[in-house]
């Protein structure tokens, strides 16, 4: 159950790497991965295609057309980047594969995993490759029910099987059944025109923090922009919040039964999302705003700051999406609170996004899907990924790859990972479905001002015992 | 020499293919649905017995009562607000004589709409900042509404959308009653010194009351099976605010943990809710008006 | 009835205190009003449309746009395939509205003119049942039984359920107006030696035709909006109808209204200039039907 604290350890490691590879590049803390990394890269993809395509050519005669569904969740302006390199990815596995047409199918992220995903994964009848999130609610639920493609020995055929910094979310019992597809963590973007126009300095300190907000508040900016439509929004930040108050622990503890969400720490995040809730500090109207609206409000300069996952820095170095606030806007994790349990800087970490496959596969099918997993897990696409999304890397990367990164927004979250010490994941990954869902409802309520931040917490605690007396 | 009209396979080659589909995606769906409300399946593992224990939880449920109370909301706004406004605009539109035309085809327009379609429609309307219908509220100063994030609101928004879209379509059938009843009758009443207001109610009203009472019973059958608008508006938020039981259904049985056996359980709960529904309206509205037909 | 009275008072109280032209005119005031509430969101959306941003939609929501600006059509006809959702949907509301009046016509002709007058009736209660069955009951049970079909994700998941759904009240509608066809013909017929089915085709179909039209435009439309089975049956975007293609399209494009509002006229328009040519058989066969129902 300390998986999600290793998960954050490696993701801090693969940051502190990362920075030294920015900052000195005769540095040669990790040389034995630098050294195979940079073979696979001089070589690029030419070489590295060989032998899937001996072994795909006696098929080439007789190449029956086929066709492979992919559902992604790419379906944004915002997400273009990423779709760019899905489109690449795909257009290289179709050419890789002969018969192969890959049939694209975007769904927006919620829907799929809280919708479209669970309904076909209930039926048995999931797309072939399809976006999957890790952890006790996603992947895991999935892969106990047999419904996903055992990767392990994929992997191991393809050689990568030991690139991926972190796939605790996605095994179990020894067994891989999903590839993230990038690490992530969470923090506050801030503007920093708006920022330097009422003279706040990027916070470092709670009382730094809330007064930025009191400012912003008392100068009709909204301080954090919010769209609480779809309960994983708010969630992001109640997670953090747990994370400080009740400390880095708190959230692999709730589904040991080691953590109550009734107990004082966890109320007392709780209270303080409620706090700042009644002092209008979050967009208004926010229960019918979507994420994407979220976004808007924040470069239209309607709020002062969001709480977002880094991979939306990608955004803000684009014209065309963040207008007036490309390369305007900053970044910094939540500051440690006023009595907060344990490591005060520590982060949350995800490598929970990625990609999943159906277990029911015909044999040209799987040929198609590891070719899929070799085009898309590669050291290109995984630095296509950091340069163009911002998205931090699954996989291993050369020092001198990551020394490309120039984006302002990514290396300052790299350097954030860097200093923290210590990580947590999401409790959307570690808590079982029935308890996740029912802090949706409950964060809204908290937002609707229908319930305390002491109800809140009374009845995410009760829907907590029965789901771990019903794992017993 | 009548054989051919008495012949049972002639008879079932006309009967079975309507009998088949019509078993296998009612009568079949039913009867599994009987079944699996007493599980707990939810599609990945496997099932087992649970007596009543997804009714019990149901009724325990108190967003599901709400959504039993929102259900309520949707019947009397119909049938409280929406029946008379249709009386009232399909009697104005039988007694012009101009335009009528015009009218009929006009207000029966967002009937053949798609209820998704008309809930983005009105999603975007009802956006608090650049919306049109605030900012059409800002010309009299009032600040903007929130009208589908409020809880105060959502539900009104969601009825009034509702009420844009289907009161023309019962303004048109009875206004087909209306203009069905001889011009004698009225002719008769103007003579006699009767007003307009006395002829709408003391002989155009108890002329239609027929077709009032079909409005009445579509109302109250449409507002049972209300579920599109309300995904596709609010998803039964915010905070429950706008739920449903159909919704409610949806969400459960397909939502972030799907569990199929709950699902048909509350499937179970609004088919009797619909029978009592119609047993109270047969025995009570519906009782002196014979058959419509 | 209470409400009612108060509701419609003021209004017609006008119109027996006011002078004659007026009180002619008061009417049309009133209609014009609701006829304006009708169309504005129609109006609203094309002028949307054409506006190049949210910023120009805030600033001037009610007026023309400054410069017509039709990228947002190129763009969402790419982007939202809805050339794509507008074929599916046409073809199932065409394919399941055609089975479904010849299904429930040929039941209906075997119920109400062959001679095997208990089974028929037997036959006949119980197809109606389904009438009692409100939709969405049904839904959690027909998704698990497509799925064990394995026809979920293809249109045969649409085209049953719905051609099936239609069943119940189409075979209603056709059996009453059969019924009422003088029984001298056929029995001629017979005497001629004619067949049973081709008395069905040649005779009762061409007599029946108004009441097919009429469930076949009411299947059409049903099958054309439905949203709720469309939404969770079908996955794959290339086999999304329009009323759950539109839905996906506003999630991907949530905050560009101006695309989004491209959408709905491209949704819209078919309809609508269906809606011009047809009016008169729409709503006649709906309210034919709904009357009946």
């Amino acid at each position: 159950m300390k998986k999600s604290i290793y998960l954050g350890i490696t993701l801090i490691l693969a940051a502190s790497t990362v920075l030294s590879a920015c900052g000195d590049k005769s540095d040669k803390s990790s040389t034995e991965t630098d050294k195979t990394q940079t073979a696979t890269t001089t070589d690029t993809t030419e070489k590295t295609d060989t032998p899937a395509k001996t072994e795909d050519t006696p098929k080439k005669e007789e190449a029956e057309p086929f066709t492979v569904s992919l559902r992604h969740i790419q379906v944004s302006d915002a997400q273009k980047f990423r779709k760019a390199i899905l489109d690449d990815v795909v257009k290289k596995t179709e050419a890789d594969v002969p018969g192969l047409t890959i049939e694209l199918d975007g769904v927006e992220d919620q829907v799929n995993r809280f919708t479209k995903l669970p309904a076909e994964m209930a039926a048995g009848n999931p797309p072939k490759i399809f976006d999957l999130f890790g952890g006790a609610g996603d992947a895991l639920k999935y892969a106990k029910a047999g419904r996903l493609l055992d990767l392990t020995p994929i992997i191991a055929e393809l050689g990568i099987g030991d690139k991926f910094l972190n796939l605790n979310q996605f095994t179990l019992d020894g067994k891989v059944y999903g590839l993230p597809i990038g690490g992530s963590t969470e923090g506050f973007f801030y503007s920093k025109p708006l920022f330097e126009k009422y003279g706040i300095k990027e916070p470092t300190t709670w009382d730094e923090l809330e007064a930025a907000a009191d400012t912003l508040s008392k100068n009709k900016i909204t301080p954090f922009a919010m769209g609480s439509k779809g309960a994983w929004v708010p969630n992001m930040l109640v997670n953090t919040l747990i994370g400080r108050y009740a400390g880095p622990e708190a959230i692999d503890g709730f589904p040991a039964g080691s953590q109550a969400w009734n107990s004082p720490e966890v109320v007392a995040a709780f209270s303080k999302y409620q706090e700042w809730e009644k002092k209008g500090y979050f967009t208004k109207g926010e229960l019918g705003l979507e994420y994407a609206d979220m976004l808007n409000q924040f470069v239209t300069g309607k709020a002062g700051m969001m709480f977002d996952g880094s991979w939306r820095s990608s955004v803000f170095k684009d014209q065309a999406q963040a207008g007036d606030l490309t390369n305007q806007v900053g970044f910094f994790t939540m500051p440690g609170v006023p009595n907060g349990k344990g490591n005060q800087l520590a982060v949350n970490g995800n490598y929970s996004n990625g990609y999943g496959f159906s277990a029911d596969l015909k044999p040209e099918e799987l040929t198609a899907v590891k070719a899929f997993i070799k085009n898309m897990y590669s050291e290109e696409m995984q630095l296509r990924g950091l340069l163009e999304d911002g998205l931090l890397p699954s996989m291993k990367l050369s020092d001198e790859s990551i020394a490309k990164v120039e984006d302002p927004i990514v290396k300052q979250v790299m350097q954030i990972l860097g200093n923290s010490g210590g990580a947590f994941s999401h409790f959307d990954s570690t808590v079982a479905s029935d308890v996740y869902k029912e802090s949706e409802s409950q964060i809204q309520k908290l937002i609707a001002g229908k319930s305390s931040a002491q109800e809140v917490a009374d009845a995410m605690q009760k829907v907590q015992e029965k789901a771990l007396a019903a794992a017993k | 020499m009548k054989s051919t009209l008495k012949n049972p396979y002639v008879y079932a080659m006309f009967v079975l293919p309507t009998l088949l589909l019509y078993c296998l995606f009612f009568i079949y769906p039913m009867a599994s649905s009987s079944f699996y409300a007493f599980t707990d399946w939810n599609g990945l593992e496997d099932y087992k017995f649970i007596g009543f224990d997804n009714f019990t939880t149901a009724f325990n449920d108190p967003d599901f009562r709400n959504a039993i109370v929102n259900n309520m909301y949707f019947i009397l706004f119909s049938v409280f607000i929406q029946v008379p406004l249709i009386i009232f605009f399909a009697i104005l539109v039988g007694h012009v004589k101009r335009f009528q035309g015009f009218y009929k085809t006009t207000v029966f327009i967002p009937s053949i709409l798609s209820t998704s379609v008309i809930g983005i429609l009105w999603g975007f309307i009802y956006e608090p900042e650049i919306g049109p219908l605030n900012k059409l509220l800002s010309v009299f100063g009032i600040d903007p509404i929130y009208w589908l994030a409020d809880t105060k609101w959502a539900m009104f928004a969601v009825l009034a959308t509702n009420a844009w879209q289907w009161m023309g379509f019962y303004i048109v059938l009875v206004l087909a009653a209306i203009l069905a009843i001889p011009r004698e009758v009225n002719e008769a009443a103007e003579i006699d010194g009767a007003s307009g207001r006395q002829r709408a109610l003391l002989i155009t009203v108890p002329l239609i009351r027929p077709i009032i009472s079909v409005v009445i019973m579509l109302s109250i059958a449409g507002a049972m099976r209300v579920v599109d608008i309300i995904l596709v508006m609010t998803k039964g938020g915010p905070v429950g605010s706008t739920e449903v039981m159909a919704s409610y259904l949806v969400n459960e049985a397909m939502g972030v943990d799907p569990n199929y056996g709950f699902g048909t359980a509350i499937s179970l709960i609004i088919f009797a809710f619909a029978l009592v529904l119609t047993a109270l309206y047969q025995l009570t509205l519906g009782r002196n008006q014979g058959g419509n037909d | 009835m209470q409400t009612l009275l108060k509701r419609t008072q003021p209004a017609i109280r006008n119109r027996v205190a006011v002078p004659k032209p007026v009180k002619r005119v008061l009417p049309h005031v009133v209609l014009m009003v609701y006829v304006a509430i009708i169309l504005f969101p129609f109006i609203f959306v094309v002028f949307s449309s054409l506006k190049q941003s949210n910023l120009e939609i805030a600033a001037h929501p009610f007026g023309f746009p400054t410069k017509l600006y039709f990228h947002n059509y190129v763009e969402a006809w790419v982007k939202a395939k809805i050339g794509v959702y507008f074929w599916n949907s046409l073809y199932l509301s065409l394919s399941s509205s055609a089975v479904g009046v010849l299904l429930a016509a040929a039941t209906a002709f075997a119920l109400t003119r062959m001679k095997l007058l208990r089974t028929s009736k037997v036959i006949y209660q119980f197809v109606l049942i389904g009438m009692l069955i409100p939709g969405n009951v049904l839904f959690i049970a027909q998704y698990m039984l497509v799925m064990k079909m394995g026809i979920l994700n293809t249109h045969w998941a649409l085209f049953l359920p719905y051609t099936a759904g239609a069943l119940p009240l189409s075979v209603l509608l056709i059996a009453a107006f059969m019924r009422n066809i003088p029984t001298d013909l056929e029995e001629a017929a017979v005497v001629d030696g004619m067949g049973a089915i081709r008395m069905f085709l040649v005779l009762i179909l061409p007599l029946t035709m108004p009441a097919l039209v009429t469930v076949f435009i009411v299947n059409f439309l049903g099958v054309w909006n439905e949203y709720l089975l469309a939404n969770f049956f079908i996955s794959k975007d290339a086999l999304r109808t329009l009323p759950t293609g539109m839905v996906g399209f506003r999630d991907s494009f949530q905050t560009n209204y101006a695309l989004i509002c491209t959408g709905i006229v491209f949704s819209v328009t078919p309809v609508l200039v269906l809606y011009a040519f047809l009016q008169e058989k729409i709503i006649e066969g709906i309210t034919a039907g709904s009357v009946k129902g």
